[in-house]
């Protein structure tokens, strides 16, 4: 164990020498390397972070505007929805209102209808009636219910107001002649009983013609001038056809 | 333990196998390092570059726990002392050479770079005032003790790396000659072990009296803020 002093002395610039080398061709080279090695992982983790912030950021303009259109499509849905009632509105008030009218058209159109069938119905009956009575009354007609319908003209006439009969009785000239039509030959009897009747009724004498016309089926026609008492079935039954005509 | 023997005098300096050794040493380290960092790459580091770049931080890690901040300023010096001791102290197993830290000479060189290492970064780090003054702290009465200290670790920084290399180196040799061949062996794994933990603790002790140099201020003011 002993100090040599050259060696002491070449040994500490050997180490100092070394320091150099170490530092020069290791620590250097090598923190060089960690450090740039640093650098890019500190420049990836930056530009990773400002993609993060980026991503952040577009996230919530993202998130924004999908409120915002959340926003609009309620707002939207909320106009559409109030338009959507205005016109809803507006249809069935123009609906009830044609309605209306429909069922107003419709009333009178089935009134008229009605009133149609009823006209119709009364029209047909009408005619049923004739029909039938004239069919009854052609089948009835006879002798019998001339002689009948000859008493109740006489009473007929006997029973007419006096203000029928005043024109008859105005002339002293007119009306002197008559024709008496009837269904079937009169007797001598029923001839003078209508003659008397007349004059009675006139208070004159009137030259009478008595004819036979089968186209009254059954009774007598009193003609005097324009004047006429007409109580036969032919007369009635122009009178249900008069009145037939008159429905329609 | 016979002294290094002399190789050859060049100029009337006798240049021993210690320093023949060393030259070695930084020649292999100053090839090898050229080799190893020549084609470094940032984004595929290799398996050399892998454990170069795993070495480098892990002494800039040490040096960042004991002084935060400052392993920029210290892993030149304190990785050197790191790397050359511990290889200096494996040099020992190789059949035919000498440990250069088996020679009281190199271990005391060393320490005393140490000593002028934690002047030269105390007072670069405090100025000369501030880190003069700490000698004086808390009494002025300590100064010699402080100074004894100071002397005393360096020598057994000196003394502690040359035993522990020396007496290895022996038992070794002791044990090779006494025994086979093979019974050596696990002197030698014995020898491995001991000489990275005694590179790690003259490494690691330099750079705790550094700090303590560097830190100085800190002992009279603990409330003052560290330096940077």
């Amino acid at each position: 164990m002993e100090l040599d002093w050259t060696t002491f002395a070449l040994e500490i610039i050997n180490f100092l020498a070394l320091i150099w080398i170490l530092e020069r061709f290791l620590s250097r080279p090598v923190l060089a390397t960690l450090a740039e090695r640093r650098a890019g992982i500190e420049a990836t983790l930056n530009e990773a972070r400002a993609t993060e912030a980026r991503a952040l950021a577009l996230q919530r303009q993202f998130e924004s505007r999908l409120a915002d259109w959340e926003r609009e499509k309620a707002a939207a849905r909320s106009q559409f929805d109030a338009q959507m009632a205005a016109e809803h509105a507006r249809q069935m008030e123009g609906l009830n209102r044609d309605l209306a009218t429909e069922r107003q058209r419709n009333a009178a159109r089935e009134a008229h209808r009605q009133e149609t069938l009823q006209r119709e119905l009364a029209s047909q009956s009408g005619a049923l009636a004739r029909q039938f009575a004239s069919a009854l009354l052609t089948r009835l007609a006879s002798p019998e219910i001339e002689a009948r319908l000859l008493e109740i003209f006489v009473e007929e006439l006997s029973a007419l107001p006096e203000e029928r009969l005043e024109p008859l009785r105005a002339g002293q000239n007119g009306h002197r002649q008559g024709v008496l039509r009837s269904a079937h030959p009169l007797s001598e009897e029923q001839r003078r009983q209508i003659s008397g009747a007349v004059d009675a009724r006139l208070g004159k004498l009137v030259h009478l013609d008595f004819v036979e016309d089968s186209g009254l089926r059954a009774g007598v026609r009193l003609s005097l001038g324009a004047w006429q008492l007409d109580l036969s079935l032919a007369g009635e039954l122009g009178v249900f056809a008069e009145a037939g005509r008159l429905d329609h | 333990m016979e002294a290094a023997s002399v190789v050859f005098s060049l100029g009337g300096l006798r240049i021993t196998s210690t320093v023949v050794t060393t030259w070695g040493l930084l020649l292999t380290f100053g090839l090898s390092c050229w080799l190893a960092t020549r084609r470094l790459s940032v984004d595929h580091p290799g398996l050399v570059q892998t454990a170069l770049e795993g070495v480098v931080q892990s002494i800039e890690a040490a040096i960042e726990g004991v002084l935060p901040g400052r392993s920029g300023l210290l892993l030149p010096f304190i990785g050197t002392l790191w790397l050359f001791v511990a290889v200096a102290n494996l040099t020992g197993i190789v059949p035919g050479l000498h440990a250069p830290t088996s020679d009281l000479s190199t271990t005391a060189a060393l320490a005393c770079l140490v000593f002028v290492s934690v002047h030269w970064f105390g007072i670069r780090s405090e100025g000369l005032k501030n880190y003069l003054r700490h000698y004086l702290v808390p009494s002025p009465i300590l100064l010699p003790f402080h100074l004894l200290g100071e002397f005393s670790r360096t020598i057994a920084l000196a003394m502690r790396l040359f035993g522990n290399i020396m007496s290895l180196e022996m038992a070794a040799l002791l044990v090779l000659l006494v025994a086979g061949l093979l019974v050596p062996v696990p002197v030698l794994m014995l020898h491995i072990v001991e000489a990275l933990v005694q590179a790690y603790i003259f490494g690691t002790l330099a750079l705790i009296y550094i700090a303590g140099g560097m830190q100085s201020h800190a002992v009279e003011n603990p409330e003052a803020p560290p330096i940077e």
